[in-house]
């Protein structure tokens, strides 16, 4: 695993150091009195990337020749998944429902997800802890966060 | 003033009732951090920067920066301390620089001396804090007055020599490091470029002019990396715990450790100060030390107390000297202090030897709450290591949610933004695929936050001698600092082509 995904690192490192050279060359030259423009060092950065990556993937390459060890360990995918895509809701739904809600149904699900069963404590944990944070640092310390509005 | 009336100064300062409770309050999160498995210092203390930003948000920048920076320096230290307990009671080392601690610590813990084992390690952690504490009140004015010499070309390569350090240090593979440390070098040049005021790489999307926030990418990276490692791998049952009857060490106990633990502490100090060898190194040093200077080696492995007193005296020493380098040069050595700096810079204090002279309380209100932090961490935690051992058992279904549900709270309160979150989200997922394939993530940070001052200096030195590329060899301090710097990358790769084996600093 480690070694295939030095090689694709080793060409995703290179597109992106190609990318920053082009990028960097279009930033406008002049300097303004300084003797160096603002481009000169992402220019350096992105052909020391380069270099890197090109040494990254020779590596990758003669490691593979040597020996490959295969190891597979039980991933838990499904659960990553389903709280990864979760926490994407939340974020999408943070602005639009409010900090208190889209918390608390986070917290529920992520729970539930995490282990099942024990639904009230869940729901009681999750309850006190956006609550919680919310009154504190609104009330208390005069910040804010997103309220519940449909409009 | 001298150093004594200053250090009396940052006492008025660290003694200010607030100022104790941050203290303590660090601390306290600081072991709980430490000993709950999945978060080690470095996220501790990146998930609490917005916490900390909230809480001072209504207090002057000035003191709201020294009381926050009190507060992350006690869960630094507190974190450093923590580490040790899920070693000696569960076998599983909360991170990298207790793991050595584990290897006696664990066995105490099975012949019923776990007390014994932790009572050892927190006195040998205070121990070695005053220490290490000692040691920086002495240094501080010293260095800083010789880095007020430096110029722009001192800084640009003092800075490079900081970054390889780290890097030369980091992980298996130096390559990978060095692109880690590239990558973060590169997201610092996202943004309305400082000198010139041209917008580089923004592709003009209004979030990007302000730059890349290293809040962001630094507690995506560690704590939500972290926290998708443990949801992905995460072991079916937990050990069980070791029991703690007694808690008192003993007469023979503190007898056999006082050596280890002055060695230790001696040793950590000296390795803390050098950039990139930070406590992992320093622990693992003292227990090789230990083991040969001991009279019966054979013991170590079977519970020998000196296997604990000193490689726990020497990580705290360890923590207490890479303030140094941050403190009086502004180079973080290692991830977790280059997460500190960058917690100063948001409250717009740079650390380096300016600031000894335009904010000394800010640096010896810091070096006085140590103090307070050290002697509050040695009377909290004799009595309440058996509640510490019992936030071990704090179940993950409900711990690993909650940390994604801080971090959330804490990028969202100090960015106001969701653009931000879902960076979060992304580095995240990054992180656990980087450290996963042996890419170290904190080159990555050190560089995102000593890039822009790189490149200013870089620029700086570069406008003052015309456009002169050799300025940065013609000066002797700067030629120096870039021989050493190469000597970092190099020599590693040499000894391994020898075939020698190069220990490693893994991520702490």
């Amino acid at each position: 695993m480690v070694k295939s995904f030095d090689k694709i690192s080793g060409i995703v490192f290179l597109v992106i150091s190609l990318l920053f050279i082009s990028g960097s060359l279009q930033i406008s030259g002049s300097a303004y009195g300084s003797a160096v423009g603002p481009k000169t060092y992402p220019l350096i950065l992105g052909v020391v990337l380069g270099l890197l990556s090109l040494r990254l993937i020779y590596e990758s390459f003669k490691k593979n020749a040597q020996t490959q060890h295969a190891e597979k360990s039980q991933m838990n995918y499904k659960n990553f998944g389903i709280i990864l895509v979760s926490a994407i809701l939340y974020i999408f739904l943070l602005e639009i429902i409010g900090f208190v809600i889209s918390t608390f149904l986070f917290l529920l699900v992520a729970f539930q997800v995490m282990e099942k069963g024990k639904f009230i404590s869940s729901i009681i944990i999750a309850a006190v802890f956006s609550i919680g944070v919310y009154m504190m640092y609104v009330n208390l310390l005069g910040g804010t966060l997103p309220k519940f509005s449909l409009f | 003033m001298g150093t004594v009336q200053y250090l009396m100064d940052g006492f008025a300062t660290a003694l200010q009732w607030h100022n104790i409770l941050f203290a303590l309050v660090g601390v306290i999160i600081g072991t709980a951090v430490g000993v709950l498995p999945g978060i080690g210092p470095m996220s501790g203390v990146a998930l609490l920067i917005p916490v900390t930003a909230t809480i001072t948000s209504g207090m002057p920048t000035e003191a709201a920066a020294a009381s926050s920076i009190i507060l992350l320096a006690g869960v630094y230290y507190g974190a450093m301390y923590g580490g040790s307990t899920t070693s000696i009671l569960l076998n599983t080392p909360g991170e990298s620089s207790s793991v050595v601690t584990a290897l006696d610590g664990y066995q105490m813990a099975q012949q019923g001396r776990a007390g014994a084992a932790l009572s050892i390690s927190a006195i040998g952690s205070f121990v070695a804090g005053i220490i290490s504490l000692i040691g920086l009140v002495l240094l501080a004015k010293p260095l800083s007055s010789i880095a007020l010499e430096f110029g722009p070309a001192e800084y640009f390569s003092l800075m490079l020599l900081g970054l390889c350090a780290v890097s030369g240090l980091a992980g298996k593979s130096v390559t990978k490091a060095l692109i880690m440390t590239v990558l973060g070098l590169m997201l610092g040049t996202i943004g309305i470029d400082a000198v010139s005021g041209i917008a580089r790489f923004t592709y003009d999307i209004p979030v990007l002019y302000g730059g890349i926030e290293f809040l962001t990418i630094a507690v995506g990276l560690f704590a939500i990396g972290e926290v998708f490692k443990t949801i992905l791998e995460r072991e079916a049952d937990d050990e069980p715990i070791a029991k703690i009857s007694r808690i008192m060490p003993t007469k023979q106990d503190l007898k056999d450790s006082a050596k280890p633990i002055a060695r230790g502490s001696l040793l950590g100090f000296f390795i803390g100060v050098l950039p990139g060898a930070g406590a992992t190194l320093a622990s693992f040093f003292s227990y090789i030390t230990e083991k040969k200077v001991s009279k019966k080696p054979d013991s170590f492995g079977k519970g020998n107390i000196a296997g604990v007193a000193g490689p726990e005296s020497a990580n705290n020493a360890a923590s207490g000297g890479a303030m140094i380098p941050l403190l009086t040069l502004g180079i973080p050595g290692s991830g977790t202090t280059a997460i500190l700096m960058g917690a100063l810079i948001m409250y717009n204090v740079q650390p380096g030897p300016l600031l000894f002279n335009d904010h000394p309380d800010i640096a010896w209100g810091l070096i006085a709450s140590m103090f307070i932090g050290n002697l509050v961490l040695l009377i909290l935690n004799m009595p309440l290591v058996k509640i510490f051992a019992k936030i071990i058992q704090t179940p993950k279904k409900y711990l690993l949610p909650i940390i994604i549900a801080i971090s959330f709270f804490g990028v969202y309160a100090v960015q106001y933004s969701t653009f931000d979150l879902y960076l979060l989200i992304a580095c995240g997922v990054f992180g656990y695929l980087f450290t996963k394939n042996d890419y170290p993530v904190a080159p990555l940070v050190l560089a995102l936050v000593l890039g822009p001052m790189i490149e200013n200096n870089m620029r700086r030195a570069l406008t003052i001698s015309n456009g002169e590329w050799s300025v940065f060899v013609t000066s002797p301090l700067s030629l120096i600092f870039l021989i050493i710097a190469i000597a970092w990358i190099v020599v590693p790769l040499i000894l391994k082509l020898l075939g020698r084996n190069v220990v490693i600093n893994e991520e702490e």
